[in-house]
């Protein structure tokens, strides 16, 4: 039996008004319905959804909160129904499954990719669309330019005109097995929707003091740049590397 | 129903104690993660990163489907869509494919719809046709591949070669599914409301679309939720290097690609900003990535068996990859 069968034979009896009765699979339903809903707009006032996706994307956050509530408030006010519609334990053991994300997302402390999953990501490659090799050749240099630049050879020339220019980038530390006492990665993601298609933006910053940082602390490193064909180094002899708070928007976007 | 309940022993209703329960294990949950310290562990962090952020992404997109859905149900007459299949046979599907161009939505939301347009008498391949395509030929991701590849010699190969081969695809696939009727398609829906079938006048319209629309995103939700899970912690532990040593080899390098399709499980209007990343594959690696992706990968999979009866999932997943792989092997021959 189809379920659309069913659903049309959704009906109240003619000529009679029988008493309604809350519906508890609809309760819970909208119950379920309510906590995503809450879980949306409290990443929209917390700001807590630039953690999960990039500025491009923003804009479901809202969408979604508005929706899910005017769901979940639809689905109570048809909640009251003719026929009893018990809720099975199988049923609703799976609404709760269904309310665990939201569990994790509002009691676990906000937390952002480090320096674990930056060795299993790609590198960032994005000439085509985040900058190109005008960007690059002139203005304030990012990360992103930086990382696109190491990606075509227009790029690399537009990098390498830049060589021996002061940078300040911001970014978390990161530190392999094989990088020298003296040295550490800068990394930062680049999202273009979700956190789930991150890819690294990534410098090699010389001239550290040894021992003084540790893998996924923050840092703003300023130093002159010296782009070395596909890799760039960042000499913070000439500048410093100092220690920030996270920031609020810790990805950045594409 | 009758078969139903002869063939199964009733369910056991929620009492008193199974609300307990199910409350105390969300309390439980909730504590374990504020107090329990797990974010020590930097697997756990990332795992609980990604799949929040699948999730934070795809959901409103399962809702934006279920509302698309619920306004099928309620407002569109049973029959009105069987008109579509007095179209001439060859132009059907590709009418179909070409339906999802107006569909900007990514693939989580185009199978609630395309169930419910099933249940409203279009034929089932349309519906999948329309199901798959709609994913990869709606403007905002056909927008996206050009923005991610422009500056790239292959631009127009993957913007048309995306668009074309989705079509191709997503036909092929409706070609397979045939003449098989909904029925032989469709899973029935446990969670259904099942009242009694009694001459009566309706229930408002409001409220048969506000319980579609929660239903259907109940329904969808708890499969994207096991997606999401499986999708996350490959993510987590699949090093992106393991692959990509294999991308001087065509074939290796196409399948290796769909493979990362799937298990990466990314938006499709996303995905093309990571199949840019991967420098290292040619053009037909690209596009099995970009063509594959939105039509089969992990937290798909789960929606397709929950919506659909065995064998449709599988069906669509050896349909569309070979489809796919011979498709971008051609393209990439030919104009790569």
């Amino acid at each position: 039996m189809s379920g659309a069968v069913l659903t049309r034979a959704t009906t109240v009896p003619m000529g009679s008004s029988p008493p309604r009765r809350w519906s508890t699979r609809r309760v819970a339903g909208a119950g379920v319905l309510a906590a995503w809903a809450g879980l949306f707009w409290f990443l929209l006032v917390s700001g807590r959804d630039a953690f999960y996706l990039s500025t491009r994307t923003e804009w479901i956050v809202p969408v979604a909160a508005i929706l899910l509530t005017a769901a979940a408030a639809g689905r109570l006010a048809s909640a009251r129904v003719n026929t009893p519609e018990p809720i099975t334990a199988r049923e609703l053991w799976m609404l709760g499954v269904m309310v665990v994300p939201v569990v994790l997302v509002l009691a676990a402390p906000p937390a952002t990719l480090g320096t674990f999953s930056a060795s299993k990501r790609a590198g960032f490659a994005g000439t085509g669309f985040a900058t190109s090799a005008g960007d690059i050749g002139s203005g304030e240099l990012t990360l992103v330019d930086v990382a696109a630049g190491q990606t075509s050879p227009e790029g690399e020339r537009a990098l390498a005109a830049r060589a021996g220019e002061t940078v300040r980038f911001v970014g978390f530390v990161s530190i392999r097995d094989d990088t020298p006492a003296d040295e550490i990665l800068l990394t930062r993601y680049v999202v273009s929707c979700c956190v789930a298609d991150a890819t690294i933006a990534q410098v090699r910053v010389v001239n550290v003091t040894p021992g003084e940082f540790a893998n996924d602390d923050w840092v703003e490193v300023t130093g002159a740049i010296y782009p070395l064909g596909r890799e760039v180094i960042v000499d913070a002899g000439t500048g410093g590397v100092v220690p920030v708070e996270r920031p609020d928007r810790p990805y950045l976007s594409a | 129903m009758a078969e139903r309940s002869a063939s199964h022993a009733p369910p056991r209703l929620a009492d008193r104690i199974t609300i307990l329960a199910v409350g105390a294990v969300l309390i439980g949950t909730g504590l374990l993660l504020r107090f329990g310290d797990l974010e020590r562990f930097a697997w756990v962090r990332t795992f609980f990163v990604i799949f929040g952020s699948l999730l934070v992404q795809a959901l409103p997109f399962v809702i934006v489907g279920a509302l698309a859905a619920a306004l099928v149900e309620v407002f569109v007459p049973v029959g009105t869509l069987e008109k579509l299949g007095r179209l001439p046979r060859p132009l059907q599907l590709p009418a179909a494919a070409l339906a999802g161009i107006a569909f900007p939505i990514c693939e989580c939301g185009s199978v609630p719809v395309a169930r419910r347009l099933m249940l409203r008498g279009l034929m089932p391949s349309a519906a999948v046709t329309f199901m798959l395509a709609a994913p990869v030929l709606n403007p905002v991701v056909i927008a996206s591949t050009y923005v991610a590849f422009r500056g790239r010699t292959t631009l127009w190969t993957m913007v048309a070669g995306r668009f074309l081969l989705g079509m191709v695809v997503a036909i092929a696939v409706g070609w397979v599914v045939g003449r098989r009727a909904k029925d032989e398609l469709l899973k029935p829906r446990r969670d259904d409301p099942i009242e009694p079938l009694v001459l009566a006048r309706p229930e408002p319209r409001w409220r048969t679309f506000f319980v579609h629309l929660g239903g259907d995103f109940l329904f969808m939700g708890r499969f994207l939720l096991l997606g999401a899970v499986i999708a996350a912690a490959i993510q987590t532990f699949l090093p992106t290097s393991a692959l990509t040593g294999l991308g001087e080899l065509r074939v290796i390098g196409l399948l290796a690609m769909m493979g990362l399709a799937v298990a990466l499980s990314l938006c499709s209007e996303s995905d093309a900003f990571v199949a840019a990343s991967f420098v290292q594959f040619g053009p037909s690696a690209q596009l099995g990535f970009l063509v594959l992706g939105p039509m089969v990968d992990l937290k798909l999979i789960p929606l397709y068996a929950g919506s659909f009866r065995p064998g449709f999932a599988r069906m669509v997943v050896i349909a569309a990859s070979a489809t796919t792989f011979v498709g971008a092997l051609w393209i990439g021959v030919a104009f790569g």
